[in-house]
């Protein structure tokens, strides 16, 4: 029962800092219609520059801080000189630049950063487990979870409240109509990308800080694309449902599963779970379904 | 071909000429002289270390060669190829060493290429597994079942339970002399060259028939467009799983055939990157193009290869180059999409085109 409890609550606090990366990924998705392949290494860029400015010295809030706000000028960049190109071009070459931009991202990273794996040191957050009634978990989860809500709320006022968020709803919704009323267009993609990459790169920081970083770490940011095919490609409460499922899942297959199929089991989980859910219902719990016409 | 000049009162006169692959003499002497270049010039001249590099040439040529069947002909995205390619080499090395061959097999050298076929079977119906999706979702879903393929087969299936067949842990190691064809052992990389040049140009031409057949027809229309090939009555999942085989099938081949190059194999020869870069491949080369996939790896190779010659001597001065050259390639290789993409999103093969179009129609192009 110990068992159950802390798989649960560990793969609730996991799944949140997957579902604010899955939310990144759907915004980009709905803004822009690009399937991004590489988010896996925007979270490693975010999650690596908050680490060097902590280990300069800089408080740990302040290098978030940093980092988020460097991770928002590359998105912009990386959307100005790379996707605004592409609008209008096949699917394929759109997901393809996002690989080749992966490619690029990556060797850059390992170029600039190495390949060992680093911590954050001292560490942030105390390695004693709190007690949260019979289950016990980690300072980390905790406030990794806590700062994922955080910033899912942030996000929800965004969209809901803020001219620019109101502006991005539209033009997810009907870019012609958004274009008719003023709406930049390409603004708006720049910006779906900033925050693709601040949500990305929060998300790696937390991630970071549970098991040090390195290169695989990225892997982990790829765990973004079975929680939104789960929850709908263009969905945001989907996005972060499929976050916290995968997050349930992987734990669950790791605490029970572990035993019979011994080794990777929790890694490919989610994978496993993502090509079956696809063959029954590939559009997602809330995705929409194209309905298509000759 | 029709993209074939044919000189001026020179005509077509029986079917037979039209679908010659080889319309005139003068190309039939191009041919012959790329014949003696690759069997004879390059064997003779090359040092060990280009030929090396060509082999990985070939290596990728039959990689890409599934990936540009099934994106580029048949409009199925796919970005595990790589794990077929690992079902192929473990299929053919595991027969070649736990099965019980008999002895005069293995003195005649048939199981080595006996385990070649199987091991295309076994990686064609693999793929067919993972192709099973591509009945229900397409496009950016489908990216997603083949890459599930990958990590289940390599990460997983491969790391975990394959690799353990026989306790010899990680890296499975062929011993010398083990992969024969018939009186030949292949233990050198001259010998693989001739057989990755024999494996090349064979499954070129049967791609190349294969495409022009009616079912390379099929596959063109499901590409063009799926609900419209269906109305046409092509059995859509039918031939869409046909292509999710022979792409498997030729990845099998493939592994089987790298095999008698590497020394041993292990999980680590086969990781996603691998399968990534093989669609980079096509896509610098020119989709829907056997050409394309052919000046795609070639590009790949040697360019990144030039790169390391260029980028070396700069090491003595600068040591932590050595060690930093792989991330600067895997960098360099990704901006190389990025821009093919953006500025030639027709590859290597369009351009390739225009140049013979304008050299054919010199001086009056018009």
């Amino acid at each position: 029962m110990e068992l159950f409890l802390m798989a649960l609550t560990n793969g609730i606090m996991v799944g949140g800092i997957y579902a604010l990366v899955a939310i990144g990924w759907v915004l980009i998705y709905k803004c822009s219609g690009v399937l991004n392949l590489a988010m896996g290494e925007m979270t490693l860029i975010g999650a690596y520059l908050s680490l060097t400015f902590y280990s300069m010295g800089v408080p740990f809030f302040l290098a978030l801080l940093i980092s988020i706000s460097i991770g928002f000028v590359l998105g912009i960049l990386t959307e100005r000189i790379f996707l605004d190109k592409l609008i209008g071009e096949p699917v394929l070459a759109v997901i393809m630049l996002t690989v080749g931009l992966s490619f690029f991202f990556r060797g850059s990273i390992e170029l600039i950063w190495g390949t060992d794996t680093r911590v954050f040191d001292p560490p942030i957050f105390s390695l004693e487990p709190i007690k949260l009634g019979p289950a016990s978990i980690s300072e980390v989860y905790l406030w990794s979870f806590i700062a994922a809500i955080i910033l899912l709320i942030i996000f929800v006022c965004f969209f809901k409240y803020t001219r620019w968020g109101l502006a991005m709803q539209a033009t997810a919704d009907d870019e012609m109509a958004a274009l008719s009323i003023g709406i930049s267009a390409r603004f708006v993609y720049a910006i779906a990308w900033a925050i693709a990459f601040v949500a990305a790169g929060v998300g790696g920081t937390l991630l970071g800080n549970i098991n040090g970083l390195n290169i695989s770490v990225g892997y982990l940011g790829l765990l973004v694309l079975p929680a939104v095919v789960l929850g709908g490609l263009n969905s945001i409460p989907g996005a972060i449902v499929g976050g916290i499922a995968i997050g349930l899942l992987q734990n669950f297959t790791g605490v029970y599963l572990d035993r019979f199929f011994p080794g990777a089991v929790k890694e490919i989980a989610p994978f496993v779970f993502m090509a079956v859910f696809l063959l029954f219902k590939p559009y997602g719990i809330w995705g929409w379904e194209r309905i298509e016409r000759v | 071909m029709s993209t074939t000049f044919l000189p001026c009162g020179d005509y077509h006169q029986n079917y037979a000429q039209e679908h010659a692959w080889w319309q005139t003499k003068f190309i039939k002497g191009k041919m012959i002289l790329l014949f003696l270049f690759l069997f004879v010039f390059i064997p003779v001249t090359a040092n060990s270390y280009w030929i090396s590099v060509c082999n990985m040439v070939g290596y990728t040529i039959l990689g890409a060669l599934g990936v540009q069947l099934l994106i580029g002909y048949c409009g199925q995205l796919t970005l595990g190829h790589g794990a077929f390619i690992a079902v192929g080499a473990y299929a053919s090395t595991l027969l070649i060493l736990e099965f019980p061959w008999p002895q005069f097999m293995l003195d005649w050298g048939i199981a080595y290429p006996v385990s070649v076929i199987i091991a295309g079977f076994v990686a064609g119906i693999w793929s067919v597994l993972f192709g099973l999706p591509s009945a229900r979702v397409k496009g950016f879903y489908l990216i997603l079942t083949t890459m599930a393929a990958q990590f289940i087969t390599v990460d997983f299936l491969l790391t975990q339970y394959v690799s353990q067949i026989g306790g010899r842990g990680q890296a499975f190691s062929l011993p010398l002399g083990t992969i024969k064809i018939g009186p030949w052992v292949i233990d050198s990389d001259l010998k693989v060259y001739y057989l990755m040049l024999i494996l090349v140009i064979f499954f070129c031409i049967v791609m190349a028939n294969l495409i022009r057949s009616r079912v390379g027809r099929a596959w063109v229309a499901i590409r063009d467009n799926d609900i419209s090939a269906e109305v046409m009555g092509i059995n859509v999942v039918k031939y869409k799983l046909l292509a999710f085989f022979v792409a498997g099938f030729i990845a099998g081949i493939t592994g089987a055939f790298w095999i008698s190059n590497l020394a041993a194999i292990s999980p680590e020869h086969f990781p996603w990157f691998l399968s990534l870069s093989l669609v980079g491949v096509i896509l610098i080369g020119g989709v829907s193009s056997i050409h394309g996939t052919i000046f795609g790896a070639i590009f790949m190779v040697v360019v990144m290869e030039l790169l390391q010659l260029a980028v070396m001597p700069m090491a003595d001065t600068y040591p932590k180059l050595l060690m930093d050259f792989l991330f600067i390639k895997e960098a360099a290789f990704g901006l190389a999409i990025c821009l093919f993409i953006m500025f030639e999103p027709n590859g290597i093969a369009y351009r390739w085109q225009q140049i013979k179009n304008y050299f054919n129609l010199w001086p009056f192009s018009y």
